[in-house]
């Protein structure tokens, strides 16, 4: 009986065999009453043939559908059914299931919270690659799909310079997960986390230190690297948490450039910002330049203060060195040549 | 008991333990052999011990002061801040390299070797205060002071140690107290103290500065800090220690500036005339 129900099975496409679960599910108004709620069970079956599922049918995933129709309530299905390592019918198995695991929002499942699943942000029968315009997981549509849930966030990522790149087609421009990652989001306070204060730079530096993401949004490309050797960027890198990240002056979701007055790196809000830690802080702070390596001509002053420091230091050094060989000389040929 | 008696003695104990007897003509030669070996020691030891007695005299006799207590306690405390402003200073320069996170490792992290930075600085701000108040207001500062202003003789000596160094000239520059080599070292200490204490202040008390100072300033503050903080280390470690140390006539230390005692020996010919200056106000003596 189980070989003749798998050599019909075999001979249908999977369009044939579903066409059985459309007779209702196929229909718009098809759905059932439950705790008082009309449930709709309608499924778009355009949806499923564009998805990456699209070889697959209906009791594939929902494979406790024996009967059709189906007298029970099928269970809920999960990814991992067939996502795992070894699996039978050649699902793609990557690291994300594993990391998902160790998210907050794994954490916040296991709590018991509401928390997002594989499908809140991959879709149900719609799941289709990240490359497709249509997939919400595509990086246009990443901020509607954590916006869902983060509504908020969503708003202020919104207004801010990285999302207006998007819209005017560089996608090269950051989305939330590019900040926060995707399957493995952490809360900042984990140290694994790529918004713990220790891992910001590098978090930010991933693109800011991109030469070619850099020069085609106009962003000068050595500022990360001028962090690093401020006296905010050496003592991060020694672990003191409490100095000055990116996010500290630039803030995070509402990212503005220096010349958008909303932003708090603007000339006119920048004594407010400094002020959150240095106390003094007042209109002086704007009176210079920032993310500057001395050594480029940008610097102005801070450029001929270090030239001429280098040039000084050869020249003197030089001097020394040459007087103390010739004074080695001297006293070698001396002893030697035994002359007085 | 007389001194025959002790050779006779000794010979007498070795033929018990042999069991044997020597005759006459023998026993005679062993006792020369043992005056003549004690004789011989005895020498030795006395004239090891005249030795001894003639270098004492010689240590003793043969010592000027060169630098009074005043001046060693100066140069021990700059030493010292100096050598803390180097160890926690440079691994900040270099905090990408690795011996540089060691050694901030080692020190405690960047919050102590901050705080140790800032007791370095203090030493040379103690330092240069203390130095100003004993050139102005002591009569040995105010001598001292005038002997390391700078000279024309200077730089005739400069130009006759360059001909000596290369064998042009056969007698070395006479110098007086101080060397230009050491004028070089003194004048350069002034320089180094007003970036270095300028800038390190702005630094030290940034929060205070940010609010008066535009933030260039600042920047400049921090660049000419690490730039002359390299400066003075290369001068010291390779100009400084090498003459005053590593140089291959004192190597591998010169402790005159810690004991402020100097050998006459080295005093004749590292500062003949401060020498002949000091003969000639003994003898009016």
């Amino acid at each position: 009986m189980k070989t003749l129900i798998l050599l019909v099975l075999l001979l249908q496409t999977p369009e044939d065999q579903n066409r059985r679960c459309l007779l209702c599910h196929g229909k718009k108004d098809f759905g059932i009453v439950e705790n008082g709620k009309f449930k709709s069970l309608y499924v778009n079956y355009d949806n499923l043939k564009s998805s990456v599922h699209k070889k697959f049918t209906c009791v594939t995933c929902h494979n406790d559908v024996r009967v059709i129709p189906h007298l029970i309530k099928p269970k809920k299905i999960h990814c991992l059914q067939c996502h795992f390592a070894g699996n039978v019918v050649g699902a793609p198995v990557e690291e994300m299931p594993e990391k998902y695991k160790e998210s907050i929002h794994a954490k916040a499942k296991r709590e018991g919270k509401k928390a997002p699943e594989c499908y809140d942000c991959h879709g149900i029968h719609n799941v289709r690659p990240p490359d497709d315009t249509l997939s919400t997981v595509y990086k246009e549509n990443i901020p509607s799909t954590c916006g869902k849930c983060h509504t908020k966030e969503k708003g202020s990522y919104e207004i801010s310079i990285h999302w207006q790149g998007i819209k005017k087609g560089i996608l090269e421009s950051a989305v939330c997960n590019d900040c926060h990652r995707e399957h493995d989001i952490l809360p900042p306070d984990d140290p694994r986390s790529t918004l713990n204060p220790r891992n910001v730079v590098h978090t930010c530096e991933k693109c800011h230190a991109n030469v070619q993401i850099m020069k085609k949004t106009g962003v000068p490309i050595k500022q990360v690297e001028a962090f690093k050797e401020s006296f905010h960027g050496i003592a991060l890198e020694f672990g003191v948490l409490k100095a000055a990240n990116c996010t500290s002056c630039h803030r995070y979701h509402d990212i503005l450039p220096s010349t958008d007055p909303r932003s708090p790196i603007h000339p006119d809000n920048l004594a407010e910002t400094c002020g959150k830690c240095h106390p003094n802080a007042s209109q002086n702070v704007a009176k210079g330049k920032v993310h500057i390596l001395p050594e480029e001509k940008e610097a102005g002053i801070v450029y001929y203060v270090y030239t001429f420091f280098k040039i000084f230091t050869f020249t003197v050094i030089l001097g020394l060195v040459i007087h103390i060989i010739l004074d080695l000389f001297g006293q070698f040929r001396r002893r030697r040549y035994g002359k007085k | 008991m007389g001194k025959n008696d002790f050779e006779e003695k000794i010979i007498e104990e070795i033929e018990n333990e042999e069991e044997i007897k020597f005759d006459e003509k023998l026993r005679e030669k062993i006792k020369k052999e043992i005056k003549e070996k004690y004789k011989k020691e005895i020498k030795k030891i006395k004239r090891e011990i005249e030795k001894k007695r003639k270098k004492k005299e010689k240590e003793e006799e043969e010592y000027f002061i060169r630098f009074s207590l005043n001046i060693r306690l100066q140069h021990f405390i700059l030493a010292v801040g100096v050598l803390i402003l180097i160890i926690t200073g440079l691994p900040i320069k270099f905090h990408e390299a690795m011996w540089a996170k060691i050694i901030l490792k080692i020190m405690g992290g960047i919050q102590v070797s901050r705080i140790l930075h800032r007791v370095g600085a203090s030493l040379l701000f103690i330092v240069s205060v203390w130095h100003m108040l004993y050139i102005i207001f002591t009569r040995e500062g105010r001598r001292e002071f005038i002997e390391l202003l700078p000279r024309p003789k200077d730089i005739m000596d400069f130009i006759q140690n360059i001909k000596y160094f290369l064998g042009l000239v056969n007698e070395k520059p006479k110098f007086g107290r101080f060397s230009y080599i050491e004028k070089f070292d003194y004048w350069a200490v002034y320089w180094g103290m007003v970036i270095m204490l300028g800038s390190g202040t702005i630094l030290w008390f940034h929060n205070f500065f940010l609010g008066v100072l535009p933030k260039f300033i600042l920047d400049i503050a921090k660049e000419v800090h690490s730039d002359e903080a390299m400066l003075a280390t290369l001068a010291i470690v390779i100009w400084h220690w090498y003459n005053a140390h590593f140089n291959p006539e004192v190597f591998p230390f010169n402790p005159t500036i810690f004991t402020g005692k100097i050998p006459k020996e080295r005093m004749l010919k590292e500062h003949p005339l401060e020498y002949e200056k000091i003969m000639k106000e003994k003898s009016k003596k």
